[in-house]
């Protein structure tokens, strides 16, 4: 259970929310998704240094301003895992960096309700906001994202890049893993994360949004989930 | 030999387990189970479900002059920020309950002064579409249980436990999340989706159930049904009135959503076997006739997502809306022009088709979309309310001419 917020704060919360999922739903790399491979993968670049460039321009006006530079304030506290630009570098920590800002505000609401849990997270987000949240989320989203190091075996590469075809998985998370709306960015994410991730909807006990990856993972054996990481982890940040 | 015979046959049934899980593991794996059922024609299709956002729109991008209305009739924001806003039920002293499906929220608003506040008495929950409200308690159903707050409308700031009243439904997060009210008979009914978009369902699924608010008594009512997130019953007759969602991916025009009546129990609305009461699903019709099932009262037209069903039963309309039905349509993804995203009304006649019309459209502009109507609920001045759970926000529509 939990308390309600003051009306005032709540409207002024949907009013920052709301311009800034149109403005990713705008610049959303979804929309390029009939692009063949290599030129989503291009154009998803273009994409991120638009939204870079977009804030940067911003950045003389109020709202989105404001929005950005309070999402990097309150960032700073989560630098430590995270990293100060959404990069992290612990193995097992996700960067969040480049992540749709749909996807990282479901997932801080989940860990504030309790629905995800975490033992690091799940104390954090307790006494989030709605608009921290939203600050947050725009943040992310407007970081490069850089990639992480994994080790690698060109075979399993191959056999997860057969799997990703097979289970359809570019049909939500899009052509290069890049992410969109809900669906979070793969490519650059940390391979330890991804492997607990994919073992734990596999195993019923990840928090999912509304099925879809608990079902997703459900025909997979582990040896399936190892490749599929594999591949994922091979794609670098901007495949 | 008798030892080595069982040994050898051991090593055969081994092998062949082997060889059976091989053959299991080069078996088309599931896709998506929104993407399900999609056909290799269809595959580069770029159509997906529609984002829920997670937050409320901005009273800016409320475009509520843009919802178009009969003569006579006028719209204006009712409340706002209510993320994911759903089904709308009243309390006996005048709150309105209100649910969420993604959110896992429940919320209280309460209308006092013209002003309209909002408290979230419940979170975390497993989409927690289902409210309905009696003697004093509000129900609600998640994917695989129904729970009971006792006195919450005293309680609003300190909300009670939820208590179990029934926790042994189907756990399937596809077409899991429930409409829930109480029939004429006291009796809380809900529906238990299929699955997924097309399969054969388990026994236990793709129905309308009942139970009695105390947990016994449960029971399936109807089958047949692919997932029914919205029903009524008639004012007069008492009869069961139902929307039910078609299937996807058979292209842009077919089939048809349905609107329906079961007068009684144990009826059969033929899925997964026939679409629209006569359309044989190419897979799972063959071998059956659409004659086998009860074929819908009304074609709702393709992928338009009939959410809400309501009699009108207040006062305040003109006399012809008195038990017509408001059909709420959260609009389509499925398709590529879209088609909803609208309240329709439905005009049951004696005898012959019934009438269906438009009531409030406008959510929809051109293939762009600012809100998606879900479910209505009547004020007690006869005034309809319209939840949208994309903007998160309550319209209210009156008959002022």
């Amino acid at each position: 259970m939990r308390g309600q917020s003051p009306r005032t704060e709540r409207q002024e919360v949907g009013d920052r929310n709301r311009k800034d999922a149109g403005k990713h739903l705008r610049q959303c790399p979804g929309r390029l998704m009939r692009a063949p491979h290599a030129v989503a993968a291009v154009s998803s670049r273009v994409f991120l240094l638009i939204a870079v460039v977009g804030v940067l321009t911003a950045g003389t006006g109020a709202a989105t301003a404001a929005d950005l530079q309070a999402g990097r304030r309150k960032a700073e506290p989560c630098a430590a895992c995270h990293g100060a630009d959404g990069n992290a570098s612990i193995a097992g920590t996700p960067s969040l960096a480049g992540q749709p800002i749909y996807f990282t505000h479901w997932q801080l609401i989940k860990f504030r309700d309790g629905r995800r849990k975490d033992q690091q997270m799940s104390p954090v987000a307790k006494d989030l906001s709605d608009a921290d949240m939203a600050d947050l989320a725009a943040f992310y989203q407007a970081q490069v994202p850089r990639g992480r190091t994994a080790t690698l075996e060109p075979a399993r590469i191959a056999a997860g890049a057969k799997l990703a075809d097979f289970h359809h998985c570019s049909s939500c998370h899009r052509p290069g893993f890049t992410g969109q709306q809900q669906a979070a960015r793969l490519a650059g994410q940390d391979y330890d994360y991804l492997l607990k991730l994919l073992r734990g909807f596999k195993a019923k006990t990840a928090s999912d949004l509304d099925g879809t990856m608990t079902i997703a993972a459900q025909p997979l054996s582990d040896e399936d989930i190892v490749n599929l990481v594999q591949y994922i982890s091979s794609l670098g940040a901007t495949p | 030999m008798r030892r080595i015979t069982v040994t050898s046959l051991a090593v055969v049934l081994t092998f062949g387990l082997i060889l059976a899980a091989l053959a299991g593991a080069q078996q088309a794996a599931p896709p998506p189970s929104w993407k399900q059922g999609q056909p290799a024609n269809l595959a580069d299709s770029t159509l997906a479900p529609i984002a829920q956002p997670p937050a409320p729109a901005a009273l800016a991008d409320l475009h509520v002059e843009k919802i178009k209305v009969p003569p006579g009739f006028k719209v204006s924001l009712w409340a706002h920020g209510i993320n994911n806003a759903r089904v709308m039920v009243w309390g006996a002293k005048g709150t309105l309950f209100v649910s969420s499906r993604v959110a896992g929220n429940v919320y209280a608003v309460i209308d006092k002064d013209g002003q309209r506040q909002v408290k979230t008495i419940a979170t975390g929950l497993n989409l927690p579409n289902g409210v309905a409200f009696k003697d004093g308690t509000l129900y609600v159903a998640e994917v695989s249980r129904i729970t009971k707050m006792v006195g919450i409308e005293d309680k609003l700031d300190n909300p009670p436990a939820m208590e179990m009243v029934y926790d042994t439904l189907p756990k399937d997060l596809p077409h899991g999340w429930k409409y829930l009210a109480f029939g004429p008979d006291g009796k809380l009914y809900f529906n238990i989706g299929a699955p997924c978009n097309i399969c054969m369902p388990p026994d236990t699924h793709a129905n309308i159930s009942r139970v009695n608010p105390d947990g016994t008594g449960f029971e399936y009512y109807a089958r047949g049904v692919r997932n029914s997130v919205g029903f009524d019953w008639h004012p007069v007759t008492k009869d069961f009135y139902f929307a039910t969602h078609g299937r996807d991916w058979l292209g842009d025009e077919a089939p048809s959503d349905r609107l329906d009546v079961a007068p009684q129990k144990g009826m059969n609305f033929g899925f997964p076997y026939c679409h629209q009461g006569d359309m044989l699903d190419p897979e799972f019709g063959k071998g059956h006739a659409c004659a086998e099932f009860v074929p819908p009262l009304l074609k709702t037209g393709p992928h338009v997502a009939g959410n809400g069903v309501q009699f009108y039963t207040g006062s305040m309309f003109p006399s012809e809306y008195k038990n017509r039905i408001f059909l709420t349509q959260r609009g389509s993804w499925n398709r590529n022009k879209k088609i909803g995203y609208r309240v329709m009304m439905v005009t049951l006649g004696s005898g012959g088709a019934p009438k269906y019309e438009v009531f409030a459209e406008g959510w929809l502009q051109g293939e762009e979309i600012w809100g998606r109507p879900v479910y209505t609920q009547i004020m007690k001045d006869g005034s309809l309310l319209v939840s949208d759970d994309y903007a998160g926000a309550i319209y209210r529509i009156a008959y002022q001419p």
